[in-house]
């Protein structure tokens, strides 16, 4: 606890958390029923219900630093039994939305992707533009022409590899170097760090198998489609990553040419990958659509990373598929919007949504190194509520 | 009454329980002319079977031995100044908790029968009272409670004088613009209606409207104030009826708030400040005109203190959110901040809070100020420990708002009398040392000087009793707005901490029983809790020797005294509690219905047993109120009790005269019990002071039993609730074991 005390004054902002898609917190009357729902509540914490009245306080600093936030899986149990309609379950997505921005390095790449119901078109459209420019001042913006050296259209043909290399191993390393700061940032700044014992990468194996497997999600108890959709997305990125990976192995290792032939296991590898990014993505905005009650408020800026993703995706497919249904100049069109949204989804997974894999990671193992006996282990989590059964006619 | 017709039912098995039969013989010695059995006396041929026997032997009295007084009033009512009844609870008190045809029982019956007719036979009709009955009501207080109370009186066709000491109608009110919202949905602040309630008050041509005005002297009784007024009206001897006193509250002194920086900063202001300065057009930091940027609200401000206001004044959380709603509409770009320890917004108000939560931005918070002080900065720091997120927290604010408490605007009557009573002893008294006691008590009260509002002229004092906190005392559970005044009624803020709408209602209340007690006084009987008892006390004053007991101990000041210290007896003031009965020990006062000698009669009627039949007597003396309630409870229940108890209902335990134990004891019977209502803070006497009363004179009574080598053990004061129905059979039989412990009555053969 601070000896100083807290002063929150009129540029708290408390307003931020309304605009962030956490409208409802005003109704908030700090009962406490979210705490009693919510599995991540210790006596000591009192979580959600203390963090929704600091961020009502505005007081986003503190927040950020709390790993809570970022342990928390949005079941949406506290918005499901909120007496008061005060949707802490929002709050606390604003609040991470919020701490994301706050994280950011550069600071200006957090503000653009907080605002991106307006800055959307610029941080889709530079890395398109950027592509066009590019193909254009190396002279590769033209629609190859059959006869093709290999017998069919490749996209190797259009844009090279290497010029995809020059592009994404900077931008990669951009990212890392984004997401390294940020991390270091959050990792010094959460509350007890000097209560942490032990070594962080011993740490890091157990949290990343837990996340392969959504231990904790299902824990959480949220709806299946939810779960399924999320695992689903997550196990399409690792798959896109690991083909990726395995492709560079194929040209400059094995030598193969491409386009590898539809039954390579490295192809299949990648396809299947992108069937789950699509089922995943198809089952999660479904969810929201359907207003599914565990659903969260959408906001612009879980909306864009839902978008971009899909835009990921579809483009993926289609160019895919387009090789043997479309003209060429439409399977151009379509590679270089792909290669767009993929260079935006890089750019911006340090300030995007996404960025939650970095911070929650972080937290999950922060919280392992603290050794708090009463959430280490999710099994030991009380995670069941006992709801009493009504007493019926005996019969 | 001399001719006496004994009726007994034998019906809902009284037949069966006992021998009826036996009972005539019982009537015939004490002096019933008729003896009359039927099988239902409460049928229409029970009645007829009573009228006929009654006009055929020219009765002016009847004992029916058969249920309880309590039960077929309607089936089974005569009107008291043909006839007088006295009702023998045989169902009750024997049929039902006795074993049937038992020896004991049959001795149970035939005392209680004995009782009866002992008792109506010292009993006469009711005095009548035949006196002129103002119908003017008196309001004191043009504020919403007073203005409605004035409405409501003249609505039923009863004048109004209704006396306001500003210029101006409308009280506390007057300062806002809008207040809480009253009317569905709930969920912003209302116009101000005030106005409207004034012009309609104007218009009434039954309220005489005296403005500028305050009351100079009240004296007389309900049904015949005379009252004078001073300041614009001056006027004296206005017939007046009853009383609504709707005086209202004052915010609780801010100055006195220390912590809270009121008087270090002009930029911290209280709710009513703050009223003001909507009503005046803006809200400014009064230090330099500025709009400020953040207003703090601090609730409780000095309430739910014991330091301070120990009670929560109930409406300034719902005051607070108006001003909050308030100022979002005026100061919009005003960031507000309310700091409380729990929000009450009971009832409808909830959607208010609702809506002023989710519409106005404004952050509310629970916490404990700690200091509120220059930031050095030209702002104001309000220290708090936030206790939402287990903080010290520093808010910088332009204007802080202290939601202030009320402090009712009444005068502690009895306080006064004894400050003028302790300076008239500090000048007059025979030694120097009682001069200087009284001059000490009298500094001591000096607070009290001058703080009259009604101006009774009254023994006990110019004004009501107040209880705690100095809300005029009343039986606040049973009697809302009576207070220990007859014919006084309180309404408003006076009476209890309330927001407006509470106290228009208030208002309506009051007012309907100030007609309801005119009513009663035109008819010659008590207002409540003896609601229609016509009997009014009789003072044989030739006997009386001034001892002042009576004038003292009256809960109600009912009794002035002359010079000489004589008791005036005001009937119209009387509760018919006779606890001046109790009090008297030359037992010169009595009621037609209830006399030292009835009870006297009774007691001696009973047939108490000699010492080897082994056959222990005790008299129970209960209360009419609660305890007998309750004993007829328990036998309605089916519990059943020991066959050694006799039973007299008394009006109040205060109304039990000393010289009844004495009676009792020298009768023969072995231990009494006194069974009545809880005394203390919270207690539950009807007539207030009562069993408290009792006490101390039975403790009294048991150190002169000591004295007489006769064991106190046979003396017990019992407190009861009507709901512990249960105890009382229990009771009993405890204190029959203790008597047979203690061993006989020694006196019982002389």
């Amino acid at each position: 606890m601070p000896s100083t005390p807290t002063r929150p004054d009129s540029d708290a902002d408390p307003g931020r958390i309304r605009e962030r898609g956490g409208e409802k917190i005003t109704k908030c009357c700090q009962c406490g029923t979210c705490t009693a729902v919510c599995d991540l509540a210790t006596p000591e914490t009192s979580f959600p219900r203390r963090q929704v009245q600091l961020a009502r306080w505005g007081l986003m600093a503190e927040l950020a630093s709390d790993p809570a936030i970022w342990l928390c899986h949005q079941c949406n149990d506290c918005t499901r039994r909120c007496p008061k309609d005060a949707r802490p379950g929002d709050v606390l997505q604003a609040v991470r939305a919020t701490a994301i921005e706050t994280l950011a390095v550069p600071r200006f790449m957090g503000r653009l992707v907080a605002r991106a119901e307006a800055t959307w078109p610029l941080l889709l459209g530079v890395p398109i533009l950027f592509f066009v420019v590019l193909l254009a001042l190396t002279g590769h913006l033209n629609v190859p022409q059959a006869p093709f050296p290999l017998g069919s259209f490749a996209y190797e043909l259009f844009v090279p590899h290497n010029l995809i290399y020059a592009v994404f191993f900077p931008a990669a390393g951009l990212v890392m170097l984004a997401m390294w700061s940020s991390g270091r940032r959050l990792w010094r700044r959460f509350d007890d760090a000097k209560r942490r014992r032990g070594s962080f990468l011993s740490n890091l194996v157990p949290v990343v198998v837990e996340i392969a497997t959504h231990g904790r999600f299902s824990a959480c108890g949220p709806s299946e489609s939810r779960k399924a959709g999320h695992l689903a997305l997550v196990w399409g990125f690792i798959g896109a990553a690991v083909t990726s990976g395995l492709l560079i192995v194929a040209i400059y290792v094995m030598d193969e040419p491409m386009p590898l032939p539809l039954a390579h296991p490295f192809k299949l590898l990648g396809n299947l990958s992108a069937l789950l990014l699509l089922a995943g993505g198809f089952l999660l905005v479904r969810g929201r659509l359907d207003r599914d009650p565990n659903s969260s408020a959408s906001t612009s800026f879980d909306l864009f990373f839902l978008s971009l993703v899909i835009l990921v995706i579809v483009t993926g497919v289609l160019a895919e598929a387009g090789r043997f249904a479309f003209p060429n100049a439409v399977n151009c069109a379509v590679y270089v919007v792909h290669l767009g949204a993929v260079l935006s989804l890089f750019l911006t997974c340090p300030y995007s949504k996404f960025s939650h894999l970095l911070y929650r990671t972080l937290a999950m193992v922060h919280e392992r190194m603290v050794l708090s006996p009463s959430i280490e282990d999710p099994q030991t989590a009380p995670s069941e509520v006992v709801v009493p059964e009504t007493v019926g006619v005996t019969t | 009454m001399e001719n006496v017709g004994a009726f007994v039912c034998t019906g809902c098995d009284i037949g069966e329980a006992i021998d009826v039969a036996e009972l005539e013989e019982i009537c015939d010695d004490g002096g019933a002319k008729t003896f009359v059995t039927h099988a239902c006396l409460c049928s229409p041929e029970g009645v007829a079977a009573i009228q006929e026997s009654a006009e055929s032997e020219g009765c002016d009295g009847l004992m029916l031995a058969a249920c309880s007084a309590r039960c077929k009033r309607a089936e089974i009512g005569f009107d008291d100044s043909d006839l007088i009844v006295e009702r023998v609870p045989l169902r009750e008190q024997v049929v039902w908790p006795q074993e049937p045809q038992h020896e004991d029982t049959q001795m149970l019956a035939e005392d209680m029968v004995r009782m009866g007719l002992a008792r109506i036979s010292k009993l006469g009709p009711p005095l009548p009272i035949d006196e002129t009955i103002e119908s003017a009501v008196l309001v004191l207080g043009g504020g919403l409670a007073g203005m409605n109370a004035a409405l409501a009186a003249a609505g039923m066709h009863h004048p109004v004088v209704l006396v306001e000491e500003k210029e101006e109608l409308g009280g506390y009110l007057a300062g806002t613009t809008h207040v809480v919202p009253e009317a569905p949905p709930y969920d912003a602040p209302h116009l101000n209606t005030l106005p409207g309630l004034i012009a309609e008050v104007r218009a009434e041509e039954r309220i005489r409207v005296c403005t500028g005005t305050t009351v100079e002297q009240i004296s007389g009784q309900p049904g015949q104030f005379q009252v004078s007024l001073k300041g614009e009206v001056s006027e004296q001897g206005i017939g007046i009826g009853a009383i609504v006193q709707a005086t209202g509250a004052l915010p609780y002194d801010a100055s006195r708030l220390t912590e809270l920086g009121y008087a270090e900063s002009a930029d911290v202001v209280t709710t009513h400040e703050m009223e003001a300065m909507l009503k005046n057009g803006g809200v400014r930091r009064p230090s330099n005109g500025e709009t400020p940027r953040r207003i703090v609200f601090l609730q409780c401000a000095g309430s739910r203190d014991a330091a301070h206001l120990p009670y929560c004044s109930s409406e300034c959380c719902a005051t607070t959110l108006k001003l909050v709603s308030r100022l979002g509409e005026l100061c919009p770009e005003s960031e507000s901040v309310v700091v409380y320890r729990d929000m009450r917004a009971p009832g409808q108000l909830e959607h208010f809070y609702e809506s002023v939560q989710e519409n106005s931005g404004c952050i509310f918070t629970r916490g404990d100020v700690t200091s509120v002080g220059s930031n050095g900065n030209g702002r104001i720091a309000v220290a708090l420990h936030e206790s939402l997120i287990g903080r010290d927290m520093v808010l910088d604010a332009d204007l802080v708002v202290l939601a202030t408490g009320m402090v009712p605007r009444s005068a502690d009557g009895e306080a006064i009398r004894a400050y003028l009573d302790a300076k008239a002893r500090s000048e007059t008294s025979d030694s120097e040392v009682q001069r200087a006691e009284a001059a000490k008590v009298a500094e001591g009260l000096k607070d009290h000087e001058g703080t009259e509002i009604l101006n009774l002229s009254y023994r006990q004092g110019p004004d009501l009793p107040v209880l705690g906190y100095n809300f005029p005392d009343s039986h606040y559970i049973c009697f809302p707005y009576e207070s220990r005044r007859t014919g006084v009624y309180a309404a408003g803020t006076v009476r209890a901490p309330m927001d407006a709408a509470q106290a228009a209602e208030d208002g309506w209340g009051a007012a309907m029983k100030a007609v309801q007690c005119i009513a009663a006084s035109e008819r010659g009987e008590a207002v409540h809790p003896r609601a229609g008892d016509r009997s009014i006390a009789d003072f044989a004053l030739q006997r009386c020797t001034q001892c002042k007991r009576c004038t003292e101990e009256c809960p109600f000041g009912t009794l002035d005294e002359d010079e000489k210290g004589t008791p005036q007896y005001n009937a119209l003031r009387c509760r018919r509690c006779g606890i001046c009965l109790g009090a008297c020990p030359e037992r010169i006062i009595s009621f037609p219905e209830y006399t030292v000698d009835a009870v006297a009669s009774m007691i001696k009627a009973v047939e108490v047993p000699d010492e080897e039949d082994e056959k222990p007597r005790i008299l129970a003396f209960m209360c009419e109120n609660d305890a007998l309630p309750a004993l007829e409870e328990a036998a309605k229940r089916g519990l059943k009790w020991n066959p050694w108890i006799r039973v007299i209902p008394v009006r109040c335990l205060g109304a039990v005269n000393t010289v009844w134990i004495a009676d009792s004891l020298s009768s023969g019977f072995d231990g009494v019990m006194l069974f009545g209502c809880r005394r203390g803070d919270d207690y539950q006497c009807h007539y207030i002071k009562g069993s408290e009363l009792a006490a101390d004179r039975m403790g009294n009574v048991q150190e002169t039993l000591d004295r007489l080598a006769l064991e106190s053990e046979r003396l017990k004061v019992i407190e009861i609730g009507r709901d512990e129905f249960q105890r009382v059979p229990e009771l009993f039989e405890e204190f029959a074991e203790t008597i047979e412990e203690v061993g006989p009555n020694p006196y019982k053969d002389f």
